[in-house]
C-alpha cells in the first residue's frame, strides 16, 4: 500500500516532482564536477607548472667553481668534472620515475666558428644537448626527452638538428651577428684549447635552423651532444643536467627530510623517513636522484620550485573554498525546491489526513518520495556532473578529467540528506494542519 | 501611495514564507558576491606570487652591427642612461628594478664570477633566495658581500670571513655578509656593491644587465614592457624572459578559467534556489490573486504588485547578501593569500542586480495567475 501510494504520487503528477528533481540533477551534476575537478587540480596544475621547464639542476659533486655568466661556462673544457651519459637512463628507475617529466644534459664547449672556411674564427660556446633523444632505460624501454621537454619556451625558427648529425641550431644573438646566415648553411668550428689555441681539426656543421631562448644560450651555437661531446673529446660525458619534475608542494616534513641530510641533529622517525621518501617532495626526489647518480650535486632550482608550490598550495586551497561554495548553494537549492514540492501538496496532505493517515505515515511516503527522487536525481547528477567535469577538464587543462566513482556514493548520499531536510520543515508544519481547514482551503 | 501599502502589508503579512525567500536571496547573493570579489582579487594576488619567479624582463646591451669578430668580449651600457630612463617611467607595477656587472675576478687563485648589483634590493628582486647570515641593507655599503653556497664551500668561507678580490692589478676586499642558497647558478658566484666591481674592473659607470621584476597582469606587463623599451636608449634592448612570462600567463589563464566557470555553476545553483522558493511563494499568493480580482483589480496591476514585492525582496536580500559576501572573501583572502582581498565596489550593484532579476524570473509562475478564476479560488480549490 506504502509503495503504492509513493508510487502513484510519481505517475500521476510528474510534473509536480521537475522543479525538485530538476534542482537536485544540477546541484548534484555541480557537485560532482566541483569535486572532481578540485581532486585532480593539484596534478593537473603541477603538470602545467612544468611549462616553466626544469626544477632540479644535477652537477658533479666535486666540480671546481663554475665560472658561468648567463649560463655559459666559461671554464676551460679540461678542467673540473663530468658526468656519464650512459648513466641517465637510471633516472627512470628510482621510486618516482614516473614524475620524472624530462631531462636534458649540457655539455659547453669553447669554440671558433667562421661562416667560411678560410676566414678567421670568431670566439663561441658550443652548447652540446639533446632535442628529441631516446635514452635506454635499464628495463630495457626507452625514454624520450630533451629541451623540447625542459625548455619549452625555446623558440626554434627553421628545424632543430637531428640527433648525431653534423648539425646545428645558431643562437638568435649570434645568428645575428653573422652576416647572411640562414638555415641551410654551413658554419665551421673548432675546439679552443686550455691555452686560448684553436685546434687543427675542423667540423663543418650544417645550420638547420635559428633558436631564441631568452637567455646565454642566444648568443651560443647549439649542437647535438654527441658532437659536442666528439669535438672536445669528452666521449660520453656532460656536465650539468636539467631535470624536470613534478612534484608536490613542500611542507613540514619536506622541510626537515632536506635538512636532515646535512644536518646530524635532524633525525627523521623510520615512519617519518618513509612518508617522506614515498612523497614526491623536491627534496625526496633529489635524494633519490643522487643515489642512483652517485657522485653528484643535486640542487632543487628554487625560484622554479618555490613559486610552484607557493601557487599550488594557494590555488588548491582556493579551489576547496570554492567546492565548499558550490556544495552549499547545491544543499540550499535542493532544499528550498523540497520544500516547495511539500507546501504545493497541502491539499493532499488534508485528504490523507482526512482519511484517517497518521502524521507518521504522511511524513513517511513525502520522505520516500524525496530519496526516491534523491537517487534519481542524484544518478543522472553523477552521469551529467562526470561530463562537466570531462568538458571543464578539456578546455582548462587541455585533457579531460577522469571520472571519480568513488563520489557517486558520496553524491547520492548528499542528495538524499538534503532533500530530506528539505521537507522536514514543511513536513512539521503540515504536522499541525487542520485538515477540514485546508480541503476547504482556508 | 495604495500600491506601496499593498506592497508592504504583503511582505508584512506572510513573514514566515517570506524569511525562506530571504534566506535564499541572501544567501546567493553573499556566494556570488564573494567569489566575484575573490576572482576578481585572485590575479593581482597570484600576479603577486609569481613574483618570486624573479625577474621578468632584462634590459642588456644592443647587438652591435653584425660582425663576427670580437664575439668574446661583453657588450655593455651606460649605467646613467637606462636608470634614466627607468626613472623616468616609474610605476607601481615594478617591484624591483637592479643593475647587474658581471666579471670574473680571481679569489685564492681560483676564477670568479662577481656581480656587481645593488644589494639591498637582491631580497626583491630573488625572493626564494635562502640566506645565512646578514642581508645587506645599505646600497652604498662598499665594505660588504654576499656570497653563493657553492663558493663559501669552495673557498672555506662562512659570514663574516674576508674575501680578497682581484682583478688583472687591482685588488679589493670585502667582509662577507652572508652566504646565499639560490639553487641555481647565484650558487657560484659572489655579490659585491655595484661600484666596487666597476672600480676593480675600471668599468666606471658601465653596466652589463638591468633585470626587473613587474607585476600585473600579463598584457600590463607586456605594456610597460613596450613603453619602456621605447623609452631606452639606442645602446640597450629590451627582452621579456619567456621562460616567466609564458608559463605565468597560461598559468594565470586557467586558474581564471577555472574559477570562473566554478562561479557560473554556483550562480545557476544559485538562482534554483531562489527560483524555487519564489515558485512557492506565488503558489501561495493565489487566494490573494482571486480575493483582488473579485474586488475589481486589473491584472496588470496585480501583477504590477507582486513584482513590486519581488523586487524589494531581492534588491534588500542582494544587498545584505553582497555585504555578508564581501566580507566573506574578505576572510578568505586572509585564509589563502595570508592577505585581505580588497572590497571591489562594482559588486554591489552587480549582485543586487542579478538577484532582482533571478527573483523576478522565480515569479515568473505569476504569470498563470491571470487564468486564475477568482470564485474557483475563493471557494478553495
Amino acid at each position: 500500500m506504502f509503495a503504492r501510494l509513493v508510487k502513484e504520487s510519481f505517475v500521476r503528477n510528474p510534473r509536480r516532482k521537475l522543479l525538485t528533481a530538476a534542482a537536485l540533477v544540477v546541484g548534484m551534476a555541480v557537485t560532482t564536477a566541483t569535486l572532481t575537478i578540485a581532486l585532480e587540480v593539484g596534478d593537473r596544475l603541477a603538470r602545467e607548472f612544468r611549462s616553466l621547464g626544469a626544477n632540479l639542476l644535477v652537477t658533479p659533486e666535486s666540480d671546481t667553481l663554475p665560472v658561468e655568466i648567463g649560463g655559459v661556462d666559461y671554464r676551460p673544457v679540461d678542467e673540473g668534472a663530468y658526468l656519464k651519459e650512459a648513466d641517465l637512463g637510471k633516472l627512470k628507475t628510482i621510486f618516482w620515475r614516473h614524475n620524472i617529466f624530462g631531462f636534458t644534459p649540457f655539455l659547453d664547449v669553447p669554440a671558433s666558428a667562421s661562416d667560411q672556411q678560410d676566414k678567421s674564427p670568431a670566439p663561441v660556446t658550443l652548447v652540446g644537448t639533446w632535442y628529441e633523444h631516446n635514452v635506454p632505460v635499464p628495463d630495457g624501454t626507452t625514454f624520450k626527452t630533451g629541451v623540447r621537454v625542459t625548455h619549452p619556451w625555446w623558440k626554434i625558427e627553421g628545424r632543430w638538428f637531428a640527433d648525431d648529425a653534423d648539425e646545428c641550431v645558431l643562437g638568435a644573438a649570434f645568428a645575428g651577428r653573422v652576416p647572411g646566415i640562414r638555415p641551410g648553411r654551413t658554419i665551421y668550428v673548432r675546439e679552443q684549447g686550455v691555452d686560448g689555441k684553436t685546434a687543427a681539426t675542423v667540423t663543418p656543421l650544417m645550420v638547420t635552423g635559428i633558436v631564441s631562448a631568452d637567455d646565454a644560450e642566444d648568443k651560443a651555437i647549439l649542437v647535438p651532444l654527441s658532437v659536442a661531446q666528439r669535438i672536445s673529446g669528452h666521449v660520453g660525458e656532460f656536465r650539468q643536467l636539467f631535470v624536470s619534475a613534478l612534484t608536490k608542494p613542500a611542507d613540514a616534513l619536506a622541510e626537515r627530510g632536506e635538512r636532515a641530510q646535512y644536518d646530524k641533529n635532524i633525525q627523521l622517525t623510520p615512519t617519518e623517513y618513509d612518508r617522506w621518501f614515498c612523497s614526491p617532495y623536491i627534496s625526496s626526489i633529489s635524494y633519490q636522484i643522487k643515489t642512483v647518480l652517485p657522485g653528484t650535486d643535486v640542487h632543487a632550482i628554487r625560484r622554479v620550485a618555490e613559486t610552484e608550490g607557493r601557487v599550488l598550495d594557494r590555488v588548491g586551497t582556493l579551489l576547496w573554498l570554492v567546492t565548499l561554495a558550490a556544495l552549499v548553494a547545491a544543499a540550499l537549492a535542493v532544499a528550498a525546491t523540497s520544500a516547495t514540492t511539500v507546501l504545493e501538496r497541502q491539499a493532499e496532505i488534508g485528504v490523507m489526513k482526512a482519511l484517517g493517515a497518521s502524521n507518521a505515515l504522511v511524513n513517511g511516503i513525502f520522505l520516500a518520495e524525496q530519496v526516491l527522487l534523491a537517487i534519481i536525481g542524484g544518478v543522472i547528477g553523477f552521469i551529467a556532473g562526470t561530463a562537466l567535469a570531462r568538458i571543464l577538464g578539456t578546455s582548462v587543462f587541455g585533457s579531460p578529467a577522469s571520472p571519480r566513482l568513488i563520489l557517486l556514493p558520496i553524491v547520492l548520499a548528499l542528495a538524499a540528506i538534503v532533500a530530506i531536510a528539505g521537507s522536514l520543515l514543511p513536513l512539521r508544519r503540515a504536522a499541525h494542519f487542520e485538515p477540514a481547514l485546508i480541503l476547504r482551503g482556508g | 501611495m495604495m500600491f506601496w501599502r499593498l506592497v508592504f502589508q504583503l511582505l508584512r503579512r506572510s513573514r514566515g514564507r517570506l524569511v525562506v525567500a530571504m534566506l535564499a536571496i541572501v544567501s546567493g547573493a553573499a556566494v556570488i558576491s564573494a567569489l566575484l570579489n575573490l576572482d576578481l582579487g585572485v590575479q593581482n594576488k597570484l600576479t603577486q606570487e609569481f613574483r618570486s619567479l624573479g625577474a621578468n624582463i632584462v634590459i642588456s646591451p644592443a647587438n652591435g652591427p653584425p660582425t663576427m669578430e670580437g664575439a668574446a668580449t661583453p657588450s655593455l651600457m651606460r649605467e646613467d642612461e637606462v636608470l634614466h630612463s627607468l626613472q623616468r617611467l616609474q610605476s607601481p607595477q615594478v617591484v624591483a628594478a637592479v643593475p647587474y656587472l658581471y666579471i670574473v675576478a680571481r679569489t685564492q687563485d681560483t676564477p670568479v664570477v662577481v656581480t656587481g648589483t645593488w644589494l639591498d634590493q637582491a631580497q626583491k628582486i630573488e625572493p626564494t633566495w635562502k640566506l645565512e647570515g646578514n642581508w645587506i641593507s645599505s646600497r652604498d655599503d662598499e665594505s660588504h658581500c654576499l656570497i653563493g653556497r657553492a663558493v663559501a664551500r669552495q673557498l672555506h668561507l662562512a659570514p663574516d670571513g674576508q674575501l680578497k678580490l682581484d682583478y688583472v692589478n687591482r685588488t679589493t676586499q670585502c667582509t662577507v655578509a652572508g652566504v646565499v642558497d639560490a639553487g641555481g647558478t647565484a650558487d657560484n658566484q659572489v655579490f659585491a656593491n655595484l661600484h666596487t666591481v666597476q672600480s676593480l674592473a675600471n668599468l666606471p659607470g658601465q653596466i652589463g644587465l638591468v633585470q626587473i621584476s613587474v607585476s600585473g597582469a600579463p598584457e600590463n606587463v607586456a605594456d610597460y614592457a613596450a613603453r619602456l623599451a621605447a623609452a631606452l636608449p639606442s645602446g640597450a634592448q629590451l627582452r621579456p624572459i619567456r621562460q616567466v612570462t609564458e608559463a605565468e600567463g597560461s598559468l594565470l589563464g586557467r586558474i581564471q578559467f577555472l574559477i570562473i566557470s566554478m562561479v557560473v555553476l554556483i550562480l545557476i545553483l544559485t538562482a534554483f534556489c531562489v527560483l524555487g522558493t519564489m515558485a512557492a511563494l506565488a503558489m501561495e499568493r493565489r487566494k490573494d490573486v482571486g480575493l483582488m480580482k473579485s474586488l475589481g483589480g486589473s491584472i496588470s496591476r496585480i501583477m504590477g504588485l507582486f513584482l513590486a514585492e519581488v523586487g524589494v525582496l531581492g534588491a534588500v536580500g542582494g544587498l545584505i547578501g553582497a555585504i555578508l559576501g564581501v566580507t566573506l572573501s574578505y576572510w578568505m583572502g586572509l585564509r589563502v593569500f595570508g592577505a585581505a582581498i580588497s572590497p571591489r565596489w562594482e559588486i554591489f550593484p552587480v549582485t543586487i542586480l542579478l538577484m532582482i532579476v533571478v527573483a523576478m524570473a522565480g515569479a515568473l509562475p505569476l504569470r498563470t495567475l491571470g487564468d486564475v478564476k477568482p470564485a474557483v479560488i475563493l471557494r478553495g480549490e
